[in-house]
C-alpha cells in the first residue's frame, strides 16, 4: 500500500513538473492560433478556431522572413567559423609544442570565465566601424567566432582520440601538415565536429544582446529573436500578440527539429562536459 | 634549421586565426574597459582622465548597490529552487522508470530555447489581464483573483520562476551523470544490510555526488549571477526598480532602453561598473571555491 502510494506521488511530481515545462511552449503555439482579438480579450487557453493565416501574416508583413533568413544566415556562418577556427588552433595544440602554448591556453580558459557583461560590446562595435563591417552582419558574425574558447576545449578532447600514428603515417607518405590535417584528420573528427557544431548553431541562433546592439540602426539586418523582441516593445504590440506568438513559433521550431532529431547527442554532451 | 622554420609557419598559419580573433574581440575589448574606467567618456567628445572619480561614484551609487542586492535575491531564489528541483528529478529519473528517456528529454528542451524568445512569451502570457497563466490557475480555482505578476509586489518572482523554467534541466542532466558514475553494488550491499530508500539517499548518493555537485553548483552560482537577458525582456528591471540586476544596470549605462530609463550613458562609468560586477562575480566564485576545497579536507 504505501508503496503504491509514493509511487503514485512520485509519477504526479514527474507529470506536473512536465506539464509546467510544456506549458509555455504549448501556450506559445495555441496563441499562434487565436485571433488578436482573442489574445487582448484573454481568458482561453485554446483557439475557438486555428488560425493559421496568422503565420502567413508574420512571415510577410511582420518580415519574419528577413528575420528568418538573417537568423540562419548568422547560425550557419558562425558554427562553420568556430568550428574551423577552433579545430585548427585545438590540433596545433594538441600535437605540438610551440613558444607561449600556456599563456594561449590559459587565456582562452580565462575568455570562459571573465564576463563583465556589455561593456565589450562597445569597443567591439567601434573596431567593426573601423572594418567598416558594421552595416553587414559579418560584425556579429566575427564576434560571435571569436568566442570560440569552449569548442577549441571540447575538440581538444576529441583530437586525443585520434592517435598520433596516423598523422605520421600521413607524413612519411608525403602527406605536408595542411594537407594531412584537411584530408585525413578532419574528416576522422566529424562526430566531434558534429557535437560542437550543434553547440555552435544553438548559441548563436539563440543570441540575442549582440544582434540587438549591432542592429539597432539597421532594422533590416535583425535576427529572429531581435525582430520578436521589438514586436513586444512597438507602439501596436498589443494588437499583435498573435503574430508575437506565431513568430516565436517560427523561432523556436528549426531548433525544436534539430533537438529532436540530436537529442542523444546534446545529453550526452552535456552530461560529458561535467565528467572531463 | 629550414624544418624549424617550416613548423613555426604551419603553426602560425594553424594558430593565428583563433589568436587574431580572440586578441582583438575578447582581449581588447577588456583592456579597453580598464583604460576607460579612468575617464569621462559619454561616448562621444574627448575622454577625460578623471583618475579614481568613477570609483568614488560607485561607492554613492545607490542605484547600484540596489542592484547588487537584487542580484543576490534574483540568483538566491533561483539556486534556492532549481537545485533542488533539478536534484530531486536526476534521482527519479535515475531510477530506471519506464518513459524515463522521454521526461528527460522534455524537462531538457528549455535549455534548447532562445531565452529572449522565450521571454517574450513568458512576458506575454503572465500579463495579469489577458495571460494564459492567471486564465489557467483560475480554471483550475487555485486562484480567485487575478495574480499581478509583473507588478512591484511579484516581478521578482515571475522573473525568477522564469530562470528556474529555463534551468532546471540543465542542472538535472548533470546531476544524472554524476549519479550515474556511482557503482551499483554500492547500494545494493547496502540494501542488503537493510537500509532503506532514505538512508541509502543521505548514506551513499549525497556523498558519493559531492565531487560533481560541487562542480554543477559553482556553475549555478556563476550563471545566475551573470543572467539579465530575459529580466531586460520581461520587466526590464521594473517596476520601479525591483528587478534590477547589475548586468542589467551596466547594460543600461551603455544602450538606450525602450522605457525613458533614468540611468544616463556613460561609458567612461559603465567601464568602472563592468569592472566592479566582474570583481563581484570572481569574488563569489573564488570564495565559494576556497569553501569546498576546506569541505573537501575536512571530510
Amino acid at each position: 500500500m504505501k508503496a503504491i502510494a509514493s509511487r503514485t506521488v512520485m509519477w504526479l511530481f514527474l507529470l506536473i513538473t512536465a506539464l509546467l515545462t510544456l506549458f509555455p511552449l504549448l501556450m506559445t503555439l495555441s496563441g499562434s492560433l487565436k485571433t488578436g482579438a482573442e489574445m487582448m480579450t484573454g481568458g482561453s487557453l485554446l483557439p475557438a478556431r486555428a488560425q493559421f493565416a496568422n503565420y502567413a501574416e508574420a512571415w510577410k508583413q511582420a518580415n519574419f522572413a528577413r528575420y528568418t533568413w538573417n537568423s540562419a544566415f548568422v547560425s550557419i556562418m558562425v558554427t562553420a567559423g568556430t568550428l574551423l577556427v577552433a579545430a585548427m588552433a585545438a590540433y596545433v595544440v594538441d600535437r605540438r609544442q610551440f613558444l607561449g602554448k600556456s599563456l594561449y591556453v590559459t587565456t582562452q580558459a580565462s575568455m570562459m570565465f571573465i564576463s563583465v557583461g556589455a561593456i565589450v560590446l562597445r569597443p567591439q562595435f567601434d573596431l567593426m566601424v573601423v572594418l567598416n563591417l558594421n552595416t553587414t552582419l559579418w560584425g556579429v558574425i566575427l564576434i560571435l567566432i571569436s568566442a570560440h574558447s569552449s569548442t577549441f576545449f571540447m575538440l581538444i578532447g576529441f583530437f586525443k582520440a585520434i592517435p598520433r600514428e596516423l598523422d605520421e603515417a600521413a607524413m612519411v607518405d608525403g602527406s605536408g601538415f595542411v594537407r594531412t590535417f584537411f584530408r585525413i584528420i578532419l574528416p576522422l573528427l566529424t562526430p566531434g565536429l558534429g557535437v560542437a557544431g550543434l553547440f555552435a548553431f544553438r548559441h548563436a541562433w539563440n543570441e540575442y544582446i549582440l544582434p540587438l546592439v549591432f542592429t539597432m540602426t539597421n532594422p533590416k539586418l535583425q535576427t529572429l529573436a531581435v525582430g520578436l523582441a521589438n514586436l513586444r516593445y512597438g507602439s501596436s504590440a498589443a494588437m499583435q500578440i498573435h503574430l508575437m506568438m506565431a513568430g516565436a513559433c517560427l523561432s523556436i521550431v528549426p531548433m525544436l527539429l534539430v533537438y529532436i532529431a540530436a537529442n542523444k547527442t546534446f545529453i550526452q554532451m552535456t552530461a560529458g562536459s561535467i565528467k572531463g | 634549421m629550414r624544418l624549424r622554420w617550416k613548423r613555426l609557419g604551419e603553426n602560425t598559419l594553424f594558430l593565428s586565426p583563433s589568436i587574431v580573433l580572440t586578441a582583438a574581440l575578447g582581449v581588447y575589448p577588456l583592456i579597453w574597459m580598464l583604460r576607460y574606467m579612468f575617464y569621462d567618456y559619454a561616448g562621444y567628445g574627448s575622454p577625460l582622465f578623471v583618475g579614481l572619480d568613477n570609483f568614488r561614484r560607485l561607492l554613492r551609487d545607490t542605484l547600484f548597490w540596489e542592484s547588487v542586492g537584487n542580484t543576490f535575491i534574483y540568483a538566491g531564489g533561483k539556486l534556492l529552487l532549481t537545485l533542488p528541483l533539478s536534484l530531486l528529478l536526476a534521482v527519479l529519473l535515475n531510477g530506471k522508470l519506464r518513459g524515463g528517456n522521454l521526461l528527460r528529454g522534455i524537462y531538457f528542451m528549455p535549455t534548447i530555447i532562445s531565452t529572449a524568445v522565450i521571454s517574450v512569451v513568458f512576458y506575454t502570457i503572465f500579463n495579469s489581464y489577458n495571460g494564459m497563466v492567471n486564465a489557467a490557475l483560475m480554471k483550475l480555482h487555485l486562484v480567485s483573483q487575478p495574480i499581478d505578476w509583473l507588478g512591484p509586489k511579484h516581478a521578482m518572482l515571475t522573473v525568477v520562476l522564469v530562470a528556474v523554467w529555463g534551468a532546471v534541466g540543465n542542472y538535472m542532466l548533470l546531476f544524472l551523470a554524476g549519479l550515474q558514475s556511482i557503482p551499483n553494488d554500492l547500494y545494493e550491499s547496502a540494501a542488503i544490510d537493510g537500509a532503506n530508500a532514505g538512508r541509502r539517499f543521505w548514506n551513499i548518493t549525497l556523498p558519493m555526488l559531492a565531487p560533481v555537485a560541487q562542480l554543477v553548483v559553482m556553475l549555478a552560482i556563476i550563471a545566475s549571477l551573470k543572467g539579465y537577458e530575459s529580466i531586460m525582456l520581461i520587466t526590464e528591471g521594473g517596476p520601479i526598480g525591483k528587478t534590477e540586476v547589475m548586468y542589467l544596470y551596466l547594460y543600461k549605462l551603455l544602450f538606450p532602453v525602450s522605457t525613458g530609463s533614468p540611468v544616463e550613458q556613460q561609458l567612461g562609468y559603465g567601464s568602472a561598473v563592468g569592472f566592479a560586477t566582474a570583481v563581484i562575480v570572481g569574488t563569489i566564485t573564488g570564495l565559494y571555491f576556497l569553501l569546498s576545497r576546506r569541505m573537501n579536507k575536512l571530510d
